[in-house]
């Protein structure tokens, strides 16, 4: 028996609660179907479903045995995307990307770990933004790429999403004898942004964000270079938003023009995860992209994005769970 | 027109979603495509396939449109609007489920009516008016359930997850109803004309689309008041669509179907509510701007 077959079979069943409509996904005819779910459960010797005239409904039997299966074919869809990549010649070599914002010691300590996880494999690294890397990804001219949320992860399968909690830059003199920076403190300050049109969904998550935490800017200048920004903070009163592990070196000495502090009430955040093409997560993606968890995690000071916050779903919503 | 669609790809791009667009004259037979194949999930757009089925088999007399059907309170589908939102039994006619099916989504009103008629005829009707690569595989309780089992034991809250989003099969045309831009504007088309169903269920049909209460998307690109809009939204997490008519004084008429992913995993995003009706606003001028020229 095709165990793997015939468990696409018994999970087709299942998520369409139809032979006929199973058979139509599976572009099988239905009297095949019906034949290798009744030789599946013969070989199990378990009743996977209960079938009447007009419907077909699992079993319990059925409904504990379905997430295995779920493994069982998500694991050989693995196996098949590292025999494509042996096939194709691409076996030494793991194209992969990452965002531009990351700090030095985060990628030494992604790239150091991978090196522990897969030596021998060679690792052709690039420098992307997260639209470039969604291009690729789709194109398949990259295996795996670290993205920022929010992003279209249509076509995507993602690790874990972490969160850089992101703090702002002052100038030293405001920031004397301050710790931390509540939100609302910076009402009426100008922020410092990206331009918008580089991720518009990211932009507006972070204007979003202030405002609900009580910091409207006056307005928004662009900007984006370390020292352009740096400069801006330093000549105009404007503020900046950053995630500590990119913050200006010099911090903590005394002597810095520009500091670092964190953002209480609601702080905004840098969100990413590992990225790679769904179906295409083979052993050596799945190893960058725990290592880039794992770095993201230690050198970057990121923590696991739990949603923490109360969702209330509005009626123009149309679902409801 | 390509100065249109690429105005369409920048306006879509600046709300923060990528999403696919396909508008016709319905008279003249013009048309703008910005992805009008791209396999789409419908979500609750597919409640307008289930609408013509309905007339046809009233056209038929395989059913009358004002039998009652009693509504109990016990496993009604889940949703926020209409009987899917009341709490005690209720018993009305066919044609009023269907009224609250278009006019607010009703999602319990849908499945009571998908019950009468048949998923089977819901896509014998797709199929008979030519609609090639549309199917309904599963009702719209089966739908949520999907995404009720996809999003695991922290129910709605998950939703805003990413990762959780990426593995919805509610999200995944190939797992899900689905259809294309094209398809619909033709289904709509073929409404307008009168040649899905007769001119009776044809212009009930296009009376119950007109009553939609949703001002946020396609009808707010057309802020005129002697322009009538009339559509059927449809919405999953990050999933946003409507497919619609909009017919001008002049007497021109035009289908226009989008359907779109945002970036963000928000429930909340009223900018990419309004780029569906920004978007077809463009597809809709340049059609117009057409037809002026070629006339002179």
């Amino acid at each position: 028996m095709d165990l793997v077959r015939h468990l696409e079979c018994f999970v087709a069943v299942a998520e369409e609660s139809h032979f006929g409509r199973a058979a139509a996904r599976l572009g099988m005819a239905q009297p095949p179907l019906s034949q290798r779910v009744q030789r599946l459960e013969r070989e199990l010797g378990v009743r996977l479903f209960e079938r009447t005239s007009r419907q077909v409904r699992i079993t319990e039997a059925g409904t504990l045995l379905l997430a295995e299966a779920r493994e069982v074919l998500s694991r050989t869809e693995s196996f098949l995307a590292a025999a494509r990549r042996v096939r194709d010649g691409e076996t030494g070599l793991l194209r992969a990307a990452l965002p531009p914002d990351l700090s030095g010691e985060t990628v030494a300590a992604l790239l150091a770990d991978f090196g522990d996880r897969h030596a021998g494999l060679e690792l052709e690294l690039h420098e992307l933004s997260t639209a470039q890397q969604l291009d690729r990804l789709a194109a398949h001219d990259l295996d795996v790429g670290v993205v920022h949320h929010p992003c279209d992860v249509t076509g995507l399968e993602l690790g874990p999403v972490l969160r850089r909690e992101l703090g702002v830059l002052l100038p030293a003199a405001t920031a004397a004898g301050l710790d931390e920076v509540p939100l609302p403190a910076l009402s009426g300050r100008d922020l410092i942004l990206f331009p918008r049109t580089a991720a518009p969904a990211l932009y507006d998550e972070l204007l979003t964000t202030c405002a609900r935490g009580g910091f409207t800017p006056a307005a928004v200048r662009h900007g984006q270079g370390a020292s352009f920004v740096q400069g801006l903070v330093l000549s105009s009163g404007a503020v900046a938003l950053c995630p500590r592990d990119a913050a200006p070196s010099g911090q903590g000495n005394g002597e810095a023009d520009v500091v670092w502090r964190p953002l209480t009430g609601g702080a905004p955040a840098l969100r990413h995860s590992a990225a790679w093409p769904k179906g295409r997560g083979d052993a050596a993606v799945q190893a960058f992209a725990e290592a880039a968890t794992h770095a993201l995690r230690t050198a970057a000071g990121a923590v696991p994005d739990v949603p923490a916050r109360p969702l209330h779903l509005r009626p123009a919503s149309e679902y409801w769970l | 027109m390509t100065d249109a669609v690429a105005r369409i790809h920048a306006a879509l791009a600046d709300a923060g979603v990528t999403g696919w667009l396909h508008a016709f004259d319905i008279d003249s037979g013009e048309q703008l495509d910005a992805g009008a194949d791209q396999p789409v999930c419908t979500a609750s757009v597919h409640k307008l396939c289930l609408l013509v089925a309905l007339h046809e088999q009233a056209a038929r007399g395989a059913l009358d449109l004002a039998e009652q059907v009693e509504c109990g309170p016990e496993e009604r589908t889940a949703g926020p609007t209409g009987v899917a939102a009341m709490l005690d039994a209720a018993r009305m006619s066919l044609r009023d489920l269907a009224y609250l099916m278009m006019a607010v989504s009703d999602n319990a009103a849908a499945d009571l009516l998908l019950r009468r008629v048949g998923l089977d005829a819901v896509n014998a009707t797709t199929a008979r008016l030519g609609l090639t690569r549309t199917r309904a595989v599963h009702s719209f309780g089966e739908m949520l359930a999907t995404v009720k089992e996809d999003a695991g034991p922290e129910g709605a809250r998950a939703l805003a997850d990413p990762r959780v989003v990426s593995r919805l099969r509610a999200l995944d045309p190939e797992r899900t109803n689905r259809s294309t831009p094209r398809d619909m504007t033709r289904l709509l088309g073929a409404v307008w004309r009168d040649e899905a169903c007769t001119p009776e269920h044809g212009a009930a049909i296009r009376r119950i689309m007109g009553l939609q209460v949703w001002p946020h998307r396609l009808a707010s690109g057309f802020p005129f008041d002697d322009v009538h809009v009339a559509g059927k939204t449809g919405s999953l997490p990050t999933l946003r669509n409507e497919v619609g008519v909009v017919e001008y004084p002049d007497g021109g008429r035009y289908a226009v179907a989008v359907f779109t992913r945002t970036a963000h995993t928000a429930a909340t995003l009223p900018a990419a509510d309004a780029v569906i009706g920004t978007a077809a606003r463009i597809a809709v001028d340049a059609l117009r701007a057409r037809a002026f020229r070629s006339s002179r």
